[in-house]
């Protein structure tokens, strides 16, 4: 069985997440407040979250290829099927940078004209947080992504029917790319971050916050990867893997755990300790109105997995590995709540409170006064089901575009030159 | 491996780690009991073969890890709260964060220097400590299986040599 069908059922169980998902969100929609910002943050909240998982899968084929990788090799199809999630996922984002234009949402407070001209921090970000760099630096840089990885994708497809060759002039070109691709993602995503999510507290800046995204979305792409493959494993496919390739994927779910929480401390440490006020009110807010969700963050994202998967035998065993899998994925969809949430919902309270802003520090202590009576708001200071549904339907469309594409090729391909090395694997 | 001494050793020296591998099964099939297995690097699939018990070290490596931590962090919690207080940037005197750079640096030191001297502690190395060795080329680009000739007859033992491919059997006293 070496190529994927995906079967009815499985499609039926997608569209019905599809379908819970579209649902809640227009329960959200309806039952919203005015600017409908529980909606739109969580459109952003979601599209960003798989968006960068496609992201992160491209980059790691880039890494992979230019490192001379073999272990991944038998499966590098499910790798390639994630990024194709990419194009969907650009276009998700490409209408919140529509809704940017259109004033259909109030997520980033850097939209709103009048603010912008009486905020002199606001005015001096302008040049690089407004509506046409919003978008032109989604659509430049998303599209190189697509472009880079569907040349990488197609060369390694080309590879099943070519045949021997032995200059491995396929392989050899696919790492050509892979040398664009590194550094373009590397760089360009980073930009991307400050746009999508850091803008949203648009006074507050971090240097680590691009990186520290960037292992939120590693981790959660490695996690869905291991019970992509679990399930394919337990449903007959992928024969050819052994304990090891699970092993190693168990090892890169623990090491970039380890990774993010480095940032995550990093980040937190700097700020705390320069306690310099316009920085530390980021972590203030989330640790006066999200004091659950923000150490549940850190307990669960870090503790968790290195305290399972620090034995050798955890990350082998399917039960361990894969609960471990699971929750971590949730959690750093959890952990992309507590980046996007508090920003949007303290810029609504600010533009609804304060109808015009006429006195900024006016609406500022309204804005604060608001937080401070709903404590928990199920949707703002904690996901709700209507976020928990809306995170299954942007799973089951997610899941459906990647199975899709997975089933269009071989599972494990032919005639890389690592495909020996790959099955043989052995750690 | 420490070999104690006063051993009559039968040895064969192999050129290719799959001739290694094939020899060891065989042994195996055949009863005839490895004194030791030597190789100039780790050769994969090897320890199930000889039956070796996944190591324990990793294990120290944790305990010693621990030890690191906490020396590190009730070490550093009673010198700033009551051995000698001192307010550092306007934090107060038990400030968490500010220790977690150097409990994580303790820990790392810790486990990586006590796992090193366990090491050399269980394999009898250490400065000044000379070990007897079969062969030279054992380091270099040859794989031997060594027999004890009071385990393992000198006939048999030759005889396996021989119908496995060995490029060399030897005889030495350690």
């Amino acid at each position: 069985m070496n190529i994927f069908n995906l079967s009815s059922g499985l499609r039926t169980v997608f569209l019905v997440m599809i379908g819970i998902g579209v649902l809640c969100l227009g329960i959200t929609f309806m039952t919203d407040d005015a600017l409908h910002s529980r909606f739109w943050s969580n459109m952003l909240h979601n599209s960003v979250f798989f968006t960068g998982m496609a992201i992160m899968a491209s980059f790691f084929i880039a890494a992979a290829l230019l490192a001379y990788g073999g272990w991944y090799v038998a499966f590098k199809r499910v790798f390639e099927a994630v990024t194709a999630f990419l194009p969907y996922g650009l276009g998700l984002i490409a209408i919140i940078g529509i809704g940017n234009y259109l004033h259909l949402h109030h997520l980033y407070h850097w939209t709103d004209a009048k603010a912008v001209a009486e905020d002199p921090i606001l005015l001096g970000k302008s040049g690089f947080l407004n509506s046409n760099m919003f978008m032109i630096l989604t659509v430049v840089f998303g599209g190189a992504y697509v472009f880079l990885i569907n040349k990488i994708k197609s060369l390694s497809v080309a590879e099943d029917s070519a045949g021997f060759d032995s200059t491995f002039s396929l392989n050899s070109k696919q790492r050509y790319w892979a040398a664009i691709l590194l550094p373009v993602i590397g760089f360009t995503s980073v930009i991307l971050i400050w746009q999508w999510i850091m803008s949203i507290d648009a006074h507050w800046y971090s240097t680590m916050f691009a990186w520290y995204t960037l292992a939120s979305w590693f981790v959660s792409v490695v996690c869905f990867i291991i019970l992509t493959l679990l399930y394919l494993r337990s449903n007959g496919y992928y024969q050819n893997l052994n304990q090891h390739h699970i092993h190693d994927m168990g090892k890169l779910l623990f090491a970039f755990s380890v990774f993010w929480t480095y940032l995550w401390f990093s980040q937190f440490m700097l700020i705390w300790y320069a306690n310099v006020g316009e920085e530390t009110i980021y972590f203030k807010e989330r640790y006066d109105n999200y004091p659950v969700l923000f150490f549940a963050n850190i307990a669960v994202n870090f503790v968790l997995p290195f305290i399972v998967l620090l034995r050798n035998d955890t990350k082998r065993k399917v039960g361990t590995l894969s609960f471990v899998a699971i929750v971590v994925f949730i959690f750093h969809w959890v952990d992309f709540f507590l980046m996007i949430k508090p920003g949007v919902l303290h810029t609504a309270h600010e533009a609804l409170g304060h109808a015009d802003h006429g006195a900024a520090d006016a609406s500022h202590d309204h804005a604060h006064a608001a937080e401070h009576v709903s404590s928990i708001v199920s949707g703002f200071t904690f996901p709700g089901l209507l976020e928990l549904g809306t995170m299954l339907g942007f799973l089951g469309f997610f899941c459906l575009i990647v199975f899709n594409a997975l089933g269009k090729h071989a599972l494990t391909p032919k005639n890389d030159p690592y495909l020996e090395e790959s099955l043989h694997h052995h750690v | 491996m420490a070999v104690a001494s006063h051993k009559e050793i039968i040895y064969g020296l192999y050129d290719d780690e799959q001739d290694l591998l094939k020899a060891v099964k065989k042994a195996n099939e055949s009863h005839l009991d490895i004194m030791d297995v030597y190789s100039p690097f780790p050769v994969h699939g090897l320890d199930p073969l000889l039956g070796l018990e996944e190591s324990r070290l990793h294990i120290a490596g944790f305990v010693y890890g621990m030890i690191g931590f906490l020396t590190a962090f009730l070490g550093m919690s009673w010198v700033f709260t009551k051995d000698w207080p001192i307010i550092f940037g306007g934090k107060p005197y038990w400030s968490v964060p500010a220790f977690i750079p150097i409990v994580f640096e303790m820990t790392v030191l810790f486990a990586a220097i006590g796992m090193v001297v366990s090491f050399y502690i269980v394999c009898g190395l250490g400065p000044g400590v000379t070990n007897a060795y079969l062969d030279d080329r054992i380091t270099d680009d040859k794989f031997c299986i060594a027999f004890n000739k009071a385990e393992v007859s000198e006939s048999a033992a030759e005889a396996f040599f021989k119908s496995s491919g060995a490029s060399e059997v030897s005889h030495k006293i350690i």
